[in-house]
């Protein structure tokens, strides 16, 4: 089979979609508390 | 999203000698079992968590999951009290979370004294060593991702960790009780204020895209609409140039064009700096605890035990 150059560029990029869904942004999230104070019942 | 809860200290006592009132030591008791049952996976040591000594601290987070974490706190013989640090994974990202305590000049007392046995004594390095020498454990040894101190220590303490310690990429401070606030960026790190007197919980959202210092995304977000304002400024200034007739006039905006698009030039280099310079952004938020935001029926089942409704205390 006699694959132009155009169709071994379309497959390689293909190949490389999955590499490039992979290196997505990491999320996350931090939640803080702090001088509570010894309050247990905070009346906002 | 993936969520680590963490605390930054000076939880249990309203004070330094609170620990003489009736019920100190059932509110502390309760605090720390409420604490590791919402899941906060550290807290750092302070000068408030103290009051009953450092035996009640551990004896009462024996069974817990939550860490209790000081990276100075010593006893007489300088061995630490309390791990330094926790490393954990979260969503992928490898977090590592240094606790660090108030300096003391001298020893002090490590809790209340116990007839017939020697008295237990402790003391606070100094922070920024402390920290400075933890933080690049982590980087280099533990490869974590980010480096988060709970620093249980005075705000300005907290101002030169962030401002000298190059290996931290946020300090969430507690010690006066300052509230609520801005991310604030120093020289390395970003203090992060946590809230106080469980009135609200702080929520900083991380997204990490490669290596390099975390950019405040509302710090972006005012200069674009500064940017914005600048620019609507400028379009106006050349128009009054434009049909400017007199020479007092067409000095007075020009310099005013001058002047804007010096300004300009310098917001856009700060956006293009931003975007280009740091694929990690930060975005800190709070949710007020107040009414509107449901209770636990269990959970204050056990607060009115301590603290009945309509006490004076409530």
């Amino acid at each position: 089979m006699n694959l132009r150059p155009t169709r071994l560029a379309a497959l390689a990029l293909l190949l490389l979609l999955p590499l490039v869904a992979g290196a997505a942004p990491k999320q996350l999230v931090l939640l803080f508390t702090g001088d509570n104070g010894g309050e247990i019942a905070p009346c906002g | 999203m993936p969520v680590l809860v963490l605390d930054a200290g000076n939880a249990l006592f309203k004070s330094r000698d609170s620990g003489e009132a009736p019920d100190a030591k059932a509110r502390a008791e309760l605090l720390l079992s409420q604490m590791d049952a919402q899941g906060t996976a550290a807290m750092a040591v302070g000068e408030r968590d103290l009051v009953l000594g450092v035996d009640f601290l551990k004896k009462g987070t024996k069974k817990a999951k939550m860490k209790l974490l000081s990276a100075n706190l010593v006893d007489g013989e300088g061995k630490p009290y309390f791990p330094a640090s926790l490393v954990t994974d979260v969503g992928g990202v490898k977090v590592g979370v240094v606790g660090v305590s108030p300096a003391t000049e001298a020893p002090r007392p490590a809790g209340p004294p116990v007839k017939g046995k020697p008295q237990p004594m402790m003391r606070g390095l100094p922070v920024q060593p402390a920290v400075a020498a933890e933080a690049r454990r982590l980087r280099e040894q533990d490869k974590v991702d980010v480096v988060v101190v709970l620093a249980a220590v005075p705000y300005d303490e907290a101002l030169r960790v962030a401002a000298q310690a190059e290996n931290v990429d946020f300090v969430v401070q507690s010690h006066e009780g300052r509230g609520v606030g801005i991310a604030q960026r120093q020289a390395f790190a970003t203090v992060v204020p946590p809230g106080d007197r469980g009135r609200q919980l702080a929520r900083l959202e991380l997204t990490l895209d490669g290596p390099g210092r975390f950019v405040d995304i509302s710090e972006r977000e005012r200069t674009r609409q500064n940017l914005g304002i600048v620019e609507a400024n400028l379009a106006k200034a050349r128009e009054k140039l434009a049909s400017a007739t007199d020479d007092a006039s067409k000095q007075s905006y020009t310099q005013a064009v001058s002047s804007l698009e010096a300004r300009q030039a310098a917001l856009k280099k700060v956006l293009e700096g931003g975007a280009t310079s740091s694929g990690r952004t930060h975005l800190l938020s709070y949710t007020q605890l107040g009414a509107e935001v449901p209770g636990d029926p269990a959970v204050q089942k056990l607060v009115e035990r301590i603290e009945p409704p309509g006490s004076a205390a409530h």
